[in-house]
């Protein structure tokens, strides 16, 4: 009778289910186009420059989300049916362990996208001693600190998970992170922009203020994205936390299962805007498939 | 009963155990969640996040093409020397005529491909420049030799960094061809030496 009580009160907002086949085909396409942005950065060596292993970075992390999911509704599926057991101990590290490979993925997004906007912004402003500054060495040691620091610091909120020394600073990075990435890009942004009015102002170009807004648009996809992907996931977060027995707030984690797919998705946006933008990539792409084995 | 005590015991524990979500596949185990007396619509942080997320982009992005039709005026005195002097000789060797360059590339029809042909003959030039009064001496040794090595890579280099994904404002298809084109026409140790001038020229177009 008591449960009763409790499910008619919980039933009023109720959890917003994702149809399995649906979040199976997003990890899915995920995963795959994460693994061929792989693939072709590492058979082609034109493309072994710190620009492309950041960019790989970004599609290992990619990767691990997604897997994450998929592992995750095959487990759940497994325990629906049976074969494994709901409260056992091996579940409960298995659980642990994807919890922080989803933290890991997450933290390696927000740290590859840092690393190349980075980049990014030394090829500009140090253009002529780009080369020194980035080798592919140091590019590499870059990135073994980066996923070095992110394990650590997955399996530590993933063994502490959803104390409020976790999830504060955990919150805190994202808009954090998020914040300087945009600085780096409007800096970036705005020297392309003054440069090219400098060559607009010359008698002989026709420069149109349309290249402009491609730039433009160009930033705010990027960003936007990455924003649109995971703050929903964040709020969760933060509101799991904080009031978890606010009927506002139960409302709004109901629709849990839809910011995990979100996220899923934005491994599948990620490369289109990242890695695909590059001709030298979609030429070894189309090598990869157009070119009988 | 024992489903009262198990809801009741996550309760008192104030966490909420991830475990717990995976194997019920239920997330509300956190107790009585009352949904009488609500005065705005229940969905109201859904809707107020999603609304506030979708300004704050379209905001960004007016913010960015604010930025594209005013100016920064100031942008200017924060360029470090180098760049300001490629920008200079670059201004100057513009004003050359460009009919004889448009001979080097094939496509002239639009503003941005025209701009990054400029850029490749301008910086053509000033390697060629720069080549006759430095003579063979042994830094351009070294570099020819090493771009002999890495020609290859060089040039992809090259054309990645100024293709430069973001933002894309030169057209990035067509250039490609006709960038590798132009940089197989001249030779390595220009390639080289006005390497680091023509990428920042570049990312500063792009």
């Amino acid at each position: 009778k008591n449960i009763t009580d409790f499910s008619l009160n919980i039933t009023d907002c109720n959890q917003v289910v994702v149809p399995e086949e649906v979040f199976f085909t997003v990890a899915a396409a995920g995963i795959l186009e994460n693994l061929l942005v792989l693939i072709a950065v590492i058979r082609n060596k034109n493309l072994h420059l710190p620009m492309y292993f950041f960019i790989c970075s970004l599609a290992i992390s990619d990767m691990l989300g997604s897997l994450y999911k998929t592992l995750e509704n095959i487990f759940i599926i497994l325990c629906k049916m049976g074969y494994l057991a709901r409260r056992g101990d091996f579940e409960k590290k298995l659980d642990d362990a994807m919890d922080s490979m989803f933290i890991l993925s997450l933290l390696g997004s927000i740290f590859s996208l840092l690393a190349i906007a980075a980049d990014r912004y030394i090829t500009i402003f140090y253009a002529l001693r780009y080369h020194n500054i980035m080798t592919l060495r140091r590019a590499l040691v870059i990135l073994a600190i980066i996923w070095t620091f992110c394990a650590g610091s997955s399996i530590a909120i993933a063994l502490f998970s959803y104390e409020a020394a976790t999830v504060i600073p955990f919150t805190i990075l994202f808009p954090l992170m998020m914040f300087f990435i945009l600085c780096l890009y409007v800096h970036m942004f705005l020297l392309a922009r003054s440069h090219a009015k400098k060559i607009a102002s010359l008698p002989t170009s026709t420069v149109h203020q349309r290249t402009n807004m491609k730039g433009a648009i160009t930033l705010t996809i990027f960003l936007g994205v990455f924003l649109c992907c995971w703050a929903p996931f964040v709020l969760h977060i933060l509101l799991a936390r904080f009031c978890p027995h606010n009927p506002y707030c139960a409302c709004y984690m109901s629709i849990f299962h839809v910011n995990g797919t979100l996220i899923m998705c934005n491994a599948i946006i990620n490369p289109m805007i990242f890695a695909f933008r590059s001709p030298e990539l979609r030429s070894t792409f189309k090598k990869m498939f157009c070119c009988p084995r | 009963m024992s489903a009262l005590k198990l809801i009741s015991n996550r309760t008192s524990q104030q966490a909420l155990s991830n475990s717990d979500y995976t194997w019920e596949y239920e997330y509300y185990e956190y107790g009585p969640v009352s949904f009488e007396g609500l005065k705005a619509h229940k969905y109201s942080i859904v809707i107020g996040f999603w609304v506030g997320l979708a300004v704050f982009v379209i905001f960004m992005f007016f913010v960015l093409t604010l930025l594209t039709k005013t100016g920064a005026p100031h942008q200017d005195n924060t360029e470090p020397s180098e760049k300001r002097f490629r920008m200079n000789s670059f201004v100057a060797d513009f004003g050359r005529p460009l009919e004889s360059e448009r001979a080097f590339s094939c496509q002239v029809a639009e503003e941005s491909r025209s701009l990054f042909h400029f850029c490749i003959n301008e910086v053509e030039h000033l390697g060629k420049a720069k080549q006759n009064q430095r003579g063979p001496d042994l830094e351009s040794n070294i570099h020819f030799q090493e771009a002999s090595r890495n020609s290859g890579t060089l040039e992809e280099d090259l054309n990645c960094l100024t293709k430069f994904n973001i933002p894309n404002f030169v057209n990035t298809e067509q250039n490609s061809s006709l960038g590798e084109d132009d940089l197989l026409i001249s030779e390595p140790p220009i390639i080289l030496e006005s390497k680091s001038a023509m990428q920042s020229s570049h990312r500063i177009l792009d």
